[in-house]
């Protein structure tokens, strides 16, 4: 079967009842339809990534972002909030940058959100989506109309996808992340080790403290 | 509401800046269409437009390549379209009218931002095996990327604003604007 006869196949594919994750944003849901929409298989926060960690070696802060977008090895991070949260946010992904280097991340900044709102015509769910706390609320919509399934949970498509992807996780993760509400779908389970940068500087770190 | 009908005036009172003069555009794609002519020479070429955005820059652009070439056109359907929505799933509205197996393939864009589209058209045409297939864009917006796509031909690289015109729209409008320029945001926003 040829790739386009594929993609013609999954034209007839209809969403059914299975759960979305439970989205932190209605912004992250929004940009998961467009993804389905456009057939880019994504997961929503697979990797938990540690970014500071105490003398001990336990996990002090990390950072979770919102897609991995599997076929892309791409991780995408919304932000829509004030911009306290966005600060916030940035110094976490400066962070991630420094420890894993190899980390492929793209920061999604309201206004990038609004233009690609503008770019779709949703002009009006613009104001819906950003500046507010935009906690997802359920549908009032008819479930057909809805996208409701990830590309990963489609028939016919690799059963793989949905879960991590070996060889493709570039770092350690944790169990739990405060901030965001557990995903329906089964949560980030693997505990690491901090990557082998991160052990250089944490034994630099004891070594200093040990020899003061 | 009554749908607002724009006439000439209120097109050209809507934008902000004149981003790519007429003359300036003209100049860059003769300048794609002898780069491509030269890379092309010998070879079957078919150009692969997709609409609608794309229309008079592939106009503009086959008529300043110098060697034998063949045309196609293709849709799709965009995100947020209320025909579409309801399928939850980009849909080829338009598919190609021949065959592209074996030939070598240039597929001719407006603007590439996000990528997504493209992303989702280069899996489709790969599918139909052409012996190349290659991207010219009259526009490129870097800042949008989503998805990292090498492009081969660009005609200019413009900031992160919304544009219209050549062929470029905002609800289907100014598409026939002879320029690229910035529409006044206060257009979208009212």
């Amino acid at each position: 079967m040829t790739q386009g006869a594929r993609v013609n196949a999954l034209d007839d594919i209809r969403p059914a009842e299975s759960p979305r994750p439970a989205f932190a944003h209605a912004s992250e849901e929004e940009l998961a339809r467009i993804l389905d929409f456009y057939e880019v298989r994504w997961e929503y926060e697979p990797h938990v990534f540690p970014i500071l960690w105490n003398l001990d070696g336990a996990v002090l802060e990390s950072f979770a972002p919102d897609f991995y977008l599997p076929d892309l090895d791409l991780y995408v991070e919304l932000t829509t909030l004030k911009q306290s949260l966005v600060r916030k946010k940035n110094r976490k992904l400066r962070r991630l940058r420094e420890l894993y280097p190899e980390v492929r991340i793209k920061l999604f900044y309201g206004r990038d959100f609004r233009a690609l709102m503008l770019k779709y015509g949703k002009v009006g769910l613009v104001n819906e989506l950003s500046g507010t706390p935009g906690q997802t609320t359920p549908t009032m919509q008819p479930e057909s109309v809805e996208p409701n399934l990830q590309a990963s949970q489609r028939p016919g498509v690799d059963a793989s996808i949905g879960r991590p992807v070996a060889g493709k996780a570039p770092g350690p993760v944790v169990a739990e992340r405060p901030r965001r509400r557990a995903p329906a779908s089964p949560a980030p389970s693997v505990v690491g080790r901090p990557p082998r940068a991160a052990r250089s500087r944490l034994a630099a770190r004891r070594r200093t403290v040990t020899d003061g | 509401m009554a749908e607002r009908v724009a006439t000439e005036v209120d097109l050209l009172a809507d934008v902000g800046e004149i981003l790519l003069d007429e003359e300036t555009i003209q100049a860059r794609v003769a300048e794609l269409g002898r780069q491509i002519s030269a890379a092309y020479g010998g070879r079957q070429l078919t150009l692969v437009s997709v609409l609608k955005g794309s229309l008079p820059f592939m106009a503009d652009l086959m008529r300043h390549i110098t060697i034998p070439l063949r045309i196609d056109l293709m849709e799709v359907s965009s995100y947020g379209g209320t025909a579409t929505e309801s399928s939850g799933l980009v849909r080829i509205l338009k598919d190609l009218s021949s065959s592209i197996e074996a030939a070598d393939v240039l597929l001719v864009e407006d603007i590439i931002d996000t990528g997504l589209t493209l992303n989702y058209l280069l899996r489709y045409l790969r599918g139909k095996n052409p012996a190349s297939l290659r991207i010219c864009t009259l526009l490129d917006k870097p800042a949008r990327r989503l998805v990292e796509i090498p492009v081969d031909y660009i005609g200019f690289t413009i900031p992160d604003q919304f544009v219209v015109g050549y062929g470029l729209d905002y609800g289907e409008l100014y598409r026939n604007l002879r320029f690229v320029g910035v529409l006044r945001p206060e257009v979208y926003s009212s």
